[in-house]
């Protein structure tokens, strides 16, 4: 009675590694391993661009980066204008240009914000201030 | 010094120092004797992260920029408070073989092998390319990039209503340990920081495992444990990497452990208690709620006297309070952005209810319906432990709670059940591995013919260590 028992708990404990190791898929692993080795070396930056955070749009990343580059030290906040937002638009967006606030499309712009636009889009009344990866930095016509 | 190699050797040496200054400071929390090795080491590393993410807000409230000095003086602190109130070594010595090796060789390399690869396999998934989570780019991340960046938590953080998205209204032990780490790094390297979440992993398998070892389980049993729960890819797998769910689970282990500790009076459990109920506080609301629910577990715990009920009762629940009147003092009262309560007194709130429910099962449990099986094989194979039930019940009723939140989300349920409820639920792995492993522990040792039993009997008496 105890060795079926005990039988019946060693075939449960390894039914249950089995089912532990059935979400690690071979081909997943070869594509990390391949993504970790080749990025290894590089600019934090370009690993970001290459991770999955930037997927849903990667020239999106590469804009909100250049921008991140080009802001002004006296800028205090920046709202990004995109043609077609999104939660993870808004995420990156925050995330990148952190410690400084930064909206995406918000209502109004509070005073020493600039505004980032992505995409060929100039907005009237906007002094460009620099030219950036798929897009261009602007402030507020003095 | 921008590739991740030297990224991740920077953040493991701060990881390890702070580590180091927890284990030292882990006199405070057990006898000299009192701990199995394993055991310690967790414990020490809780100390650890718990000095790395608390220097920042006192160095902030003193107005200090937080930095490699600030962490030194917190911890020569701590380790001098530590030596003063250091526990005396008193304690029953375990039987021969609750400390030995693991077992035969043979047991040992059949779960050291699965236990080996778990961790492999996390620290792949974990490393290979930066934090990415949705939470952690809007939520956990970006609190610490923000306050690392701008040397203080700015207020427009909780103040701003565009900003709602952040959840201004969660704890801030997350952000506050990323910015720890950076501040002594001296940048922000949200890539090599991922290597703190396979840590929490190996931490939470030295606790279990530990522990386990302590209570007398036989041999393979804690190897066991912690080789099923290394693998457990619902808690560990890239999605939840940089979020909170992989820090609180180690930190409900510890409250679900100290918790046990504290009620039969083993030296130090209600200090470890209070240590664990004030660090799953701090980093998800869930946590406040394991902490209350430990409180009453305490408080309901049968054949204890009252005095020691109220004692862990108080060393699980004062310290959560404690954390979140730091954070109502430092950011004023934050409204729960997800839910609204009084949608319980709504009538379509039954449909509601049944809507996240069905989600649930259907998304959920019908999905991992072999493994929920075969884990409820293993639970009702094995035999009452008190200790055992006490895991399974603090494991339980949060489970309970997640399951019936999604009514109250403002969002509709099915989002919530969806969006949430597997992986808060798998942040309880860890308590219901050690759980189910006790109530596994004495049929094991029934067939060793040994008294696993006795020595459970005892401490169920208090036959134990008193608290000093």
């Amino acid at each position: 009675m105890r060795a079926r028992r005990a039988l019946v708990l060693l075939a449960d404990a390894f039914l249950i590694l089995l089912l532990l190791a059935a979400p690690n898929r071979p081909r997943e692993l070869a594509r990390r391993i391949r993504l970790l080795s080749h990025d290894a070396a590089r600019d934090p930056a370009l690993r970001r661009l290459d991770g999955s955070s930037a997927a849903f749009d990667r020239r999106y990343f590469f804009f909100l980066e250049s921008a991140r580059r080009r802001v002004p030290p006296t800028a205090t906040g920046v709202a990004v204008w995109m043609p077609s937002p999104s939660e993870a638009a808004r995420n990156l967006a925050a995330y990148q240009f952190a410690p400084l606030p930064a909206l995406l499309r918000p209502r109004e712009l509070p005073s020493g914000w600039v505004l980032a636009v992505y995409g060929p889009e100039r907005p009237e009344g906007w002094r460009e201030i620099a030219r950036v990866s798929d897009g261009a930095l602007f402030t507020r016509e003095p | 010094m921008t590739g991740l190699p030297a990224g991740l050797a920077a953040v493991a040496g701060v990881l390890l120092l702070a580590g180091a200054a927890g284990t030292v400071a882990t006199g405070a929390l057990f006898g000299r004797a009192g701990a199995d090795p394993l055991e310690r080491l967790a414990w020490g590393f809780a100390a650890g992260l718990a000095l790395l993410a608390g220097y920042v807000p006192i160095s902030l409230t003193l107005g200090a920029r937080p930095g490699a000095i600030a962490l030194f003086v917190l911890t020569a602190l701590v380790i001098g408070m530590a030596v003063l109130f250091r526990l005396p070594a008193l304690r029953i010595p375990a039987p021969a073989h609750e400390r030995g090796s693991g077992g035969s060789s043979l047991i040992r390399l059949l779960f050291l092998v699965p236990l080996s690869l778990g961790i492999l396999l996390y620290l792949l998934r974990a490393l290979t390319e930066p934090m990415w989570a949705t939470d952690f780019l809007a939520i956990w991340g970006w609190k610490g990039k923000t306050i690392f960046g701008a040397g203080l938590l700015p207020a427009w953080t909780w103040r701003l209503p565009e900003f709602s998205f952040t959840h201004p209204e969660y704890p801030l032990g997350l952000p506050f340990l990323y910015a720890g780490i950076s501040f002594v790094l001296e940048r922000w390297d949200d890539h090599a920081m991922a290597l703190l979440f396979p840590a929490l992993q190996v931490a939470t398998l030295l606790l279990v495992a530990g522990w386990l070892r302590r209570r007398g389980a036989p041999p393979p049993v804690p190897l066991a444990a912690a080789a099923t729960l290394s693998g457990f890819e619902p808690l560990y797998a890239a999605f939840t990497t940089g979020m909170a769910e992989v820090p609180l689970s180690f930190f409900v282990l510890l409250v679900g452990t100290a918790l046990v500790d504290a009620l039969e009076e083993e030296a130090g459990g209600s200090r470890r208690l209070a240590m664990a109920a004030a660090g799953a506080a701090a980093l998800k609301n869930e946590g406040i709620f394991v902490a209350a629910v430990a409180g009453v577990l305490a408080v309901a715990a049968g054949g204890r006297p009252g005095r020691v009920r109220w004692r862990a009762a108080a060393a699980a629940l004062l310290p959560a309070v404690a954390v979140l009147a730091a954070h109502r003092v430092g950011r004023g009262s934050l409204p729960l952005r997800d839910f609204r309560f009084g949608l319980l007194l709504e009538p379509g709130f039954p449909s509601r209810l049944g809507l996240g429910l069905r989600t649930i099962l259907a998304e959920v449990l019908i999905p991992a319906a072999p493994g929920l099986i075969a884990f409820g094989v293993l639970l009702l194979s094995g035999r009452r432990s008190t200790a055992g039930d006490r895991l399974l019940a603090l494991t339980a009723i949060p489970l309970s709670a997640y399951a019936l939140l999604p009514a109250f989300c403002v969002f509709g349920p099915d989002w919530l059940a969806r969006t949430a409820f597997a992986r808060t639920a798998a942040a309880l792995a860890p308590l219901a591995a050690a759980g189910v492993a006790l109530r596994l522990a004495p049929l094991l040792e029934e067939m060793r013919d040994t008294g696993y039993e006795i020595r459970e009997e005892m401490r169920d008496t208090g036959y134990g260590i008193r608290d000093s």
